[in-house]
């Protein structure tokens, strides 16, 4: 039994009988609490709607509902007449003193059985989602199961309840307080994946040489939200998923785990599952010198612009061709003099490199650039 | 039996003339007459209440002392004051002495030119009532319309039961000098010449006690069986609104009372998102706006300050789901709401600088800057994740004045908010993205001058 279920009582006042305690004529039986739907699509708040059969007298009913040990916020509470709208009427709604409960005074016209729904936000009630997805072999494609983790610490027992998400079908689950439940909520077979190995240069050390440890590439599965690979239906919520790989022995190994923000549709899940070795970055600045120097009356430098050679090698000792992004940050005004390869600008200040390396290749390049209107 | 309010903290007593010492004159003890009306004007800026309490006395040709005590309550002795309602020219009120030695009490000392029954209205200030106003809004699922609910919700914590009390509320700001809570609980009515001693509130009620209570004023809200809700009359008096709650209400101690007090459907409301970075920072904030006028089916009276929480119905059988709540300023008639309902993941804008440069140095004599131009070229893309159209304003604060700015793409409505501010406004489609560029130059130092000769 639900502790709400215990909780709510009905109390009917003859509305004619009206000088003392003795008024109060009949406590009927609890009313069941029928179709109850729990809404988790504002990850904030999670909304509680319950229906329950009152058998309403002719005239005035009490009705006291109470959650003592669960958080509800009291005026989030409403009452939906649904039988008979027009002849029963919410009259006042009371709180008494020291005790999570309110009564509410109803007035019925008629003496009938009366379906209502009661609605509130419900605190300690949520849901979480986690992402299961084993790759294939060659990294080409993954599957992605998602899991939704129901937890209910709200205080209160829910035995049936219609769970609903703005994601994927809605279904019918029970849930104790204390208890949490994971279920495979969608999955999603064979979406095709980029592998990304990422050097930024303003995090990573440009010389491996002169670091004592080996310097790991970063490394991301792209997945796109689209309808073109089966997903694209809604936006995936935010969540813990663990990569696993088959190895190709009929098991497989867990590559690593990353969290992902919300993906609205049409935009890349990117999660990042370590880091490599086996791709290698090396850069050097061969060249930085000003140029074009303005001096003010006491011969101080007051602007100048430089001009700066940047030499990049990047080593794959894998068996594998790869793709490296490769980001590098120019600050402020600038122009390119020479830049063998083509870059896309990520912002005002970071350019984007995709280079593609073949399996145990190299390829090695300088970008020529001068930096404009720098004040010391 | 529930005592009577007064009953309990106004024992008032007719003491016979004869007695000279009159504080301990306790001779010929008057029974007091059960009260004939009790109003109660409850104020929700400041913790205060004025009760008028109506009763009839029974008074003697002569000189009658009246006693008064307030023990346990939260009654501000400092406003207690007495009005014959008829005689009043036969009825004279000399003073009220707050006896030495005694706590809670005062004498009224009263000449009265005639015998028997005389209505008099006591009225007094008191702590510990309050109320506040709160609202449940329903969107339609198209959210182009919403219902909204106004409820007022009327708190006793004043450590007294107020039966079939005329209830009214005030919307308004008071002005006033002294805490009515601190006046209550001084040992002196006026304090002494150095700062009173402050004492602590009543005790709390054990928890068997409020099981009682919970029964009793269940009684008495059996007492008045109304087959619809009350109406909240409203009018306007000087600086406040005054609601008057139709009829009679009993609001026990520690009780609280949720009664309703307008229902409107179907308004007309505008949703807007919002990206600020000065005010909102990174995320993009909705908004739910309507104006307090006939247009949008409300304006008949300024609507209070309180709390709303909004609802989205989802389907046919008025299934709902939580939108967000928003807490919102007093509403004067005519005047535009506009409801933060806090930060929205699935709009998104974003601003994105794209170029940077500087151009026409200019230098002083001494060969030092003194004014440059910065010109930055940002891309803003604007994305709607919501299966619904939406308009989005996004809001560029610029360092001052002087700038200018060229634009291009897809940029909706183009506005001057202010000197150093622009906004431009966008409607989308749903599951949608929209995108538009401008370049910005700024002037600095001399080169301020140029750009202000040229405008």
């Amino acid at each position: 039994m639900g502790k709400m279920l215990k909780c709510l009582t009905v109390t009917f006042v003859l509305a004619l009988v009206c000088a003392s305690a003795s008024a109060r004529t009949k406590l009927v039986a609890l009313p069941e609490r029928d179709a109850t739907i729990i809404r988790l699509d504002n990850p904030a708040h999670t909304l509680v709607e319950e229906e329950r059969v009152l058998t309403l007298q002719k005239g005035e009913n009490q009705i006291d509902f109470s959650w003592k040990g669960v958080h509800i916020d009291p005026d989030s509470i409403r009452i939906l007449i649904l039988s008979h709208p027009t002849k029963v009427r919410l009259i006042s709604v009371s709180y008494p003193p020291g005790e999570d409960a309110l009564v509410w005074n109803i007035y019925s016209d008629g003496a009938w059985e009366e379906t209502v729904r009661i609605s509130y936000l419900l605190t300690g009630i949520d849901r979480l989602i986690e992402y299961k997805a084993p790759t294939a072999k060659d990294e080409s494609k993954l599957d992605l199961n998602s899991f939704l983790v129901l937890r209910n610490f709200s205080g209160e027992d829910f035995m049936s309840a219609k769970v609903i998400l703005n994601y994927g079908e809605a279904f019918e689950k029970g849930i104790q307080h204390e208890e949490t439940k994971r279920m495979l909520f969608l999955s999603s077979k064979d979406l095709p994946i980029r592998k990304v190995f990422t050097f930024d240069a303003a995090t990573l050390p440009w010389d491996p040489e002169k670091v004592p440890e080996n310097v790991g590439i970063p490394v991301t599965y792209e997945i796109k939200n689209s309808a073109e690979v089966g997903l694209g239906k809604f936006g995936l919520w935010d969540g813990k998923a663990r990569i696993y790989q088959d190895d190709g022995h009929g098991s497989t190994i867990f590559l690593g785990e990353d969290r992902t923000p919300f993906v609205p549709v049409g935009e890349k899940m990117k999660l990042y599952i370590g880091d490599s070795r086996d791709i290698v970055v090396t850069q050097r600045k061969m060249r930085e010198e000003r140029t074009n120097i303005t001096r003010n009356k006491n011969n101080q430098i007051v602007l100048f612009d430089t001009d700066e050679v940047l030499s990049i090698k990047i080593e794959n000792f894998k068996d594998k061709d790869a793709v490296l992004t490769l980001i590098e940050h120019i600050p402020g005004q600038w122009e390119i003099v020479k830049c063998p390869r083509k870059y896309e600008l990520d912002d005002a200040y970071a350019l984007k490199f995709e280079i593609p390396v073949k399996a145990r290749d190299k390829v090695e390049f300088s970008m020529h650039y001068q930096r404009k209107n720098v004040r010391p | 039996m529930r005592h009577s309010v007064l009953n309990r903290i106004l024992a008032v007593t007719v003491v016979c003339l004869a007695v000279a010492s009159p504080a301990l004159a306790k001779v010929d003890l008057v029974t007091l007459p059960a009260g004939k009306r009790i109003q109660l004007t409850i104020y929700n800026s400041a913790d205060l209440t004025l009760a008028r309490d109506l009763r009839e006395l029974t008074m003697k040709k002569g000189e009658n002392v009246l006693q008064f005590s307030w023990a346990g309550t939260l009654i501000d002795p400092t406003s207690l004051d007495m009005m014959p309602k008829r005689f009043g020219d036969k009825i004279d009120i000399f003073d009220i002495t707050y006896p030495p030695r005694v706590r809670n009490l005062g004498l009224w000392n009263i000449r009265s030119g005639v015998s028997g029954s005389v209505p008099v209205e006591i009225t007094y200030f008191t702590s510990g009532l309050s109320w506040r106003a709160f609202y449940l809004g329903t969107l339609s699922n198209d959210e182009k319309v919403m219902d909204l609910e106004g409820y007022v919700r009327v708190s006793n914590q004043s450590g007294e039961d107020y039966p079939d009390a005329e209830t009214r509320l005030i919307v308004g700001k008071i002005h006033i000098l002294d805490q009515i809570a601190e006046l209550a609980q001084r040992e002196f009515p006026y304090g002494r010449p150095f700062p009173p001693e402050i004492l602590a509130r009543p005790a709390a009620v054990p928890t068997e006690e409020l099981a009682v209570r919970r029964e009793r004023a269940r009684e008495a809200v059996g007492l008045v069986a109304a087959a619809k809700p009350k109406e909240i009359k409203k009018e306007g008096l000087s600086e406040y609104f005054l609601y008057t709650i139709e009829g009679t209400e009993t609001i026990a101690d520690g009780w609280s009372k949720r009664l309703p007090s307008f229902k409107t459907r179907g308004v007309p409301v505008t949703n807007l998102y919002k990206y600020e970075e000065d005010r909102y920072g990174e995320n993009v904030v909705r908004f739910l706006s309507f104006k307090n006028d006939k247009e949008h089916k409300l304006g008949d009276t300024p609507i209070p300050d309180g709390v709303i929480k909004v609802f989205r119905t989802v389907d046919e059988q008025a299934h709902l789901s939580y939108t967000g709540q928003a807490g919102f300023k007093y509403i004067p008639v005519d005047e535009d709401v506009e409801l933060n309902l806090g930060a929205a993941p699935d709009v998104r804008v974003k601003p994105k600088l794209m170029k940077y440069a500087t151009a026409n140095y200019a230098f002083d004599r001494k060969g030092n800057i003194d004014g440059l131009d910065e010109i930055t070229t940002f891309k803003v893309e604007v994305e709607n994740f919501r299966d619904i159209p939406v308009r989005v304003e996004v809001t560029r604060n610029f360092p001052n004045q002087y700038f200018e700015l060229e634009k291009s793409g897809d940029l909706g409505k183009f506005e001057k908010v202010d000197m150093d501010t622009v906004k431009f406004t966008l409607d989308l489609k749903p599951n949608s993205k929209r995108e538009f560029e401008y370049t910005h130059t700024q002037y600095h130092g001399t080169r301020q001058d140029r750009s202000a000769s040229r405008s």
